[in-house]
């Protein structure tokens, strides 16, 4: 039986990834991280390994933590009326990206992006993902490809 | 730059957990409370899941509550025993094949006391009584019988039928019937010497079919009425006479046919129209004659009976009653949680889909626009 120290042990890189994927911006992504490990470690005692991994039930999560997030973030800027400007993206989705990779996918939106961690940083397959996502296999399947044509368009143009 | 190049690039790129955050999270496993695993598997419901299960039945157990409390119910109308069954009048007169009715409820000796409808004299009618008499017990039930047979023979009547069931000894019942008259119903007395019929825990019983000259019915059912308590009785007068008077009219329009054909002259035609008429009227006289003689008697059905026996009511109850009882009210519960709950789950069931669609539909719009 895994304890909560051991799948946090084990799946922290692994939230803390998707989450900066998901978000684009590193320094919401460690908030966010800490906050689903609180929110993990509360919830905890509901986790079925039966019904799914640890490290999926911890993404799980981490995606609640950062659609409440978002909200919150979009409830804000209409406030302050800065949508035009979000902050994020300033910094780097991981060390190792083209630059160019990096400008695409700064183009993609957060849900095409979200995929492409779930599915290509995480390789999670894709019925988990879907599962996760709500949605089906094949709309999860045609999300991810659609993410990829436009990363390779972009590509194409930038060279 | 290809997919398949795309997809190599971004699993190679590496995302280092800033020291901070791993420090933070150990902080927050730090915390945490020692798990308690010792139940296997097993998990209690979550709050949401024991509320989607205790609201419907919470709901059903309430209108089950509410529809199946006795002030709720109408009263019903309590079944009347035997003894307490119609004691009827019907009795129609002056017109043809019609009857009224007038139910009286009644027992006993207020029974007893009712006269029964007087038939006319000087009218054709066919009267036909029905009694219904309860007496002690199956010696009683065969003294009565006796003394019927004796009433009716008195007045100038005879038995058509009878059948005797005491669970004593034969009773042998004769059929008496006057000369140039046979009886409508011929059912013999079904009596075995020394043996006790089946059924007879159930109470002893005699039905005997009665024929009494009409001008005396009235003192043969007074007198029939005395040998018992009357539970029921019932009188059906239905007027003869205006079928006679019919059939009267027809013989004589046949006569004057006849008359004229006998004034013409005699061919074989004209012959076999006399013969047929001729033939038709001594129908019609048959007929009238037949319906006169029976109108003469009148037919009293009697029934007499011991009381039925009610089955004791058992006061006391076994150990295993209120179990019984339980079970009853479990499975009447049963019955209105799926009748009640199952529709309320199913409303449950699509509000939650609809809610989860709606949000589904929000969160793409979101993560669409980020």
């Amino acid at each position: 039986m895994t304890t909560f120290a051991q799948a946090a042990e084990r799946h922290l890189d692994d939230v803390y990834r998707y989450l900066a994927w998901f978000t684009g911006d590193r320094a919401v992504a460690e908030d966010l991280t800490g906050e689903t490990f609180e929110r993990a470690l509360r919830l905890w005692p509901r986790f079925d390994p039966e019904r799914g991994s640890a490290r999926t039930w911890l993404c799980q999560v981490a995606r609640t933590a950062a659609l409440d997030h978002f909200r919150s973030e979009r409830r804000r800027t209409r406030r302050e009326e800065l949508a035009a400007v979000p902050e994020r993206f300033e910094e780097a989705f991981a060390e190792g990206l083209s630059a160019d990779l990096e400008a695409a996918l700064l183009r993609l939106s957060a849900g095409e992006r979200e995929v492409v961690a779930l599915r290509v940083v995480l390789d999670l397959d894709a019925p988990t993902t879907a599962r996760m996502l709500g949605i089906s296999s094949t709309n999860c399947t045609t999300r991810l490809n659609r993410a990829l044509k436009k990363l390779e368009e972009a590509l194409h143009v930038a060279a | 730059m290809s997919q398949r190049d795309v997809v190599a690039e971004l699993r190679s790129a590496q995302l280092q957990v800033p020291a901070a955050l791993r420090e933070r999270v150990r902080l927050i496993v730090a915390a945490a409370p020692p798990e308690r695993r010792g139940l296997g598997s097993w998990r209690p419901f979550d709050s949401r899941r024991w509320l989607a299960v205790l609201v419907p039945v919470a709901a059903a157990a309430a209108v089950a509550v509410v529809v199946t409390r006795p002030s709720h119910h109408t009263a019903a109308p309590q079944p009347l025993l035997p003894a307490q069954r119609a004691l009827s009048t019907q009795a129609a007169t002056g017109l043809d094949n019609s009857v009224g009715s007038t139910p009286t409820p009644s027992t006993g000796a207020a029974a007893a006391k009712l006269a029964p409808l007087t038939p006319s004299s000087t009218r054709a009618q066919r009267y036909s009584a029905s009694l219904t008499l309860t007496v002690a017990n199956a010696t009683a039930v065969s003294n009565t019988t006796k003394q019927a047979l004796a009433v009716v023979t008195a007045l100038g009547g005879y038995v058509v039928s009878a059948h005797v069931q005491t669970g004593l000894p034969t009773i042998v019942t004769p059929i008496a019937v006057p000369e140039g008259l046979q009886p409508a119903i011929t059912v013999p007395v079904t009596t075995v010497p020394g043996t006790i019929a089946p059924g007879t825990s159930s109470g002893a019983a005699a039905d005997l079919v009665l024929k009494v000259p009409k001008t005396k019915v009235r003192t043969a059912i007074a007198r029939l009425s005395a040998l018992g308590t009357i539970t029921a009785e019932q009188v059906d007068i239905q007027d003869l006479q205006a079928g006679l008077a019919t059939t009267d009219r027809t013989m004589q329009q046949l006569q004057r046919q006849l008359a004229t054909l006998r004034a013409e002259p005699q061919t074989a035609a004209v012959g076999r129209q006399i013969a047929a008429i001729t033939a038709h009227i001594q129908r019609l006289q048959q007929a009238a004659a037949a319906t006169i003689r029976a109108a003469r008697y009148a037919t009293v059905d009697l029934h007499v009976a011991t009381p039925v026996k009610v089955a004791p009511v058992r006061h006391g109850h076994g150990p295993l009653h209120g179990l019984g009882v339980a079970f009853r009210w479990i499975g009447i519960g049963a019955v209105y949680a799926l009748a009640l709950g199952l529709p309320a789950l199913v409303l449950i069931w699509l509000g939650w889909l609809g809610v989860r669609a709606v949000r589904r539909r929000r969160e793409a719009a979101l993560l669409s626009r980020l």
